[in-house]
C-alpha cells in the first residue's frame, strides 16, 4: 500500500499547483485523445457562449483572472498535501457552463505557458478534467440541487456543485493516469483512489464555492448566470 | 471593463497568496506529492517540454515569496488584458 498512497494525492502540487498533470505522465495516445475531446468541447462552448447573445469578453476575462488568483492560495496540509480551490463549478455558476468552460481553459493556458504549471502535452487532459468535467458536471449538480432545495438555498446548491464537480474531475484524472502505461497502475487502482481522496478533499472546494456564491447571491446577484 | 471591486479582490488574493503557497508550505515541510508518487513508481519526471516563462511561479533572482506575487500579477495581467482593452475601446 505504501506505493499506492502517494498517488492518491499526486496531483496536489505546490506553488499554486492543482490537478495539473505534467509532461511525461501520459502516453501520446491518451494525450492526443484528450486534446481532441477537450478542443471539441471548447470550440462548441465558444460558439454557444457567444451566439446566445450573453457572451461577454469582460466577464470572461475577469472571472478567469479571479480564479487564477484564487488558485494561488493553497492551504498546505501537514503530511505533504495541500488543498485549494480549482473553481470549475464556481466559474460555471457565474458565467454559465459554456462561459465557465472558456474561462477555465484560458486560465489553464496561462498557467501552462507562463508558469509551466501542467505539461504542454497534458494540456488536453488537464482541460478535460478542469474545464470540461468540473465545469459541466459541477454546474449540472448545482442546477439539480437548486431545483430540489429551492432558490434560497443557492449557497448549499453551490457547495454540492463544487464538491461533486471536483470529485468527478479527480475521477477523470484517475482514468487518464490509468490509461497511461507510464504510471504503472491499472484503472482499477487509479480511479478509486483519486475519487475517494478527492471526495474528502473536495469538501474544501464545496465550502469555498458555496461561500463565494452565497455572498454573490446576496451582494451582487446580477453577476450570477441565469440559465 | 474591470470593476474596481473585482480588481481589489484579485489584488488581495495575489498579495496574500505566498502566505499559503510559499511560507505555509515551508512551515509544514511540504514536499511535492507528485515527486513522491513518481519516485514510488520509478518514473523520472525529467525536463518538462515547456518549463514556462516564470517556472513554477518563480522569478529568477527574486526570493520565492516575492517571485510568487510577481508571477501572480503577471498571470492576472494576461488574463485581464481582454477586459482592459475592451474597457478602453468604449
Amino acid at each position: 500500500m505504501e506505493l499506492v498512497t502517494p498517488i492518491s494525492n499526486w496531483n496536489w502540487t505546490p506553488g499554486g499547483g492543482k490537478t495539473h498533470i505534467p509532461d511525461g505522465f501520459l502516453d501520446p495516445i491518451t494525450s492526443l485523445a484528450f486534446y481532441a475531446i477537450s478542443l471539441a468541447v471548447i470550440a462548441f462552448s465558444h460558439r454557444k457562449y457567444f451566439s446566445d447573445g450573453g457572451g461577454d469578453v469582460s466577464s470572461l476575462s475577469v472571472t478567469a483572472a479571479a480564479i487564477f488568483a484564487a488558485q494561488m492560495l493553497n492551504w498546505p496540509i501537514p503530511g505533504g498535501t495541500s488543498a485549494h480551490l480549482v473553481g470549475g463549478a464556481l466559474a460555471a455558476i457565474i458565467l454559465g457552463p459554456f462561459g465557465g468552460c472558456l474561462a477555465m481553459f484560458l486560465n489553464l493556458v496561462v498557467q501552462c505557458l507562463l508558469m509551466g504549471d501542467g505539461g504542454i502535452t497534458a494540456l488536453g487532459a488537464n482541460a478535460f478534467n478542469m474545464a470540461v468535467v468540473d465545469v459541466f458536471a459541477g454546474y449540472w449538480i448545482y442546477r439539480t440541487a437548486l431545483k430540489l432545495l429551492g432558490e434560497e438555498k443557492r449557497g448549499l446548491a453551490a457547495f454540492f456543485g463544487g464538491w461533486v464537480g471536483i470529485t468527478l474531475a479527480a475521477a477523470a484524472c484517475g482514468v487518464e493516469m490509468g490509461l497511461s502505461p507510464q504510471f504503472g497502475y491499472p484503472l482499477s487502482v487509479t480511479v478509486p483512489i483519486m475519487t475517494a481522496w478527492h471526495f474528502a478533499l473536495g469538501l474544501v472546494e464545496g465550502v469555498a464555492t458555496g461561500a463565494v456564491i452565497s455572498y454573490l447571491a446576496r451582494r451582487s446577484p446580477e453577476i450570477l448566470y441565469r440559465g | 471593463m474591470v470593476s474596481r471591486k473585482a480588481l481589489t479582490v484579485i489584488i488581495f488574493l495575489v498579495v496574500a497568496s505566498p502566505l499559503f503557497g510559499v511560507i505555509g508550505a515551508e512551515v509544514v515541510g511540504y514536499r511535492e506529492p507528485l515527486e513522491v508518487a513518481a519516485e514510488a513508481v520509478g518514473l523520472t519526471e525529467g525536463e518538462p517540454i515547456w518549463g514556462g516563462i516564470l517556472p513554477d511561479y518563480t522569478v529568477p533572482g527574486l526570493p520565492d515569496a516575492i517571485g510568487y506575487i510577481v508571477a501572480g500579477f503577471a498571470g492576472v495581467a494576461v488574463l485581464l488584458a481582454p477586459a482592459t482593452l475592451r474597457g478602453r475601446k468604449k
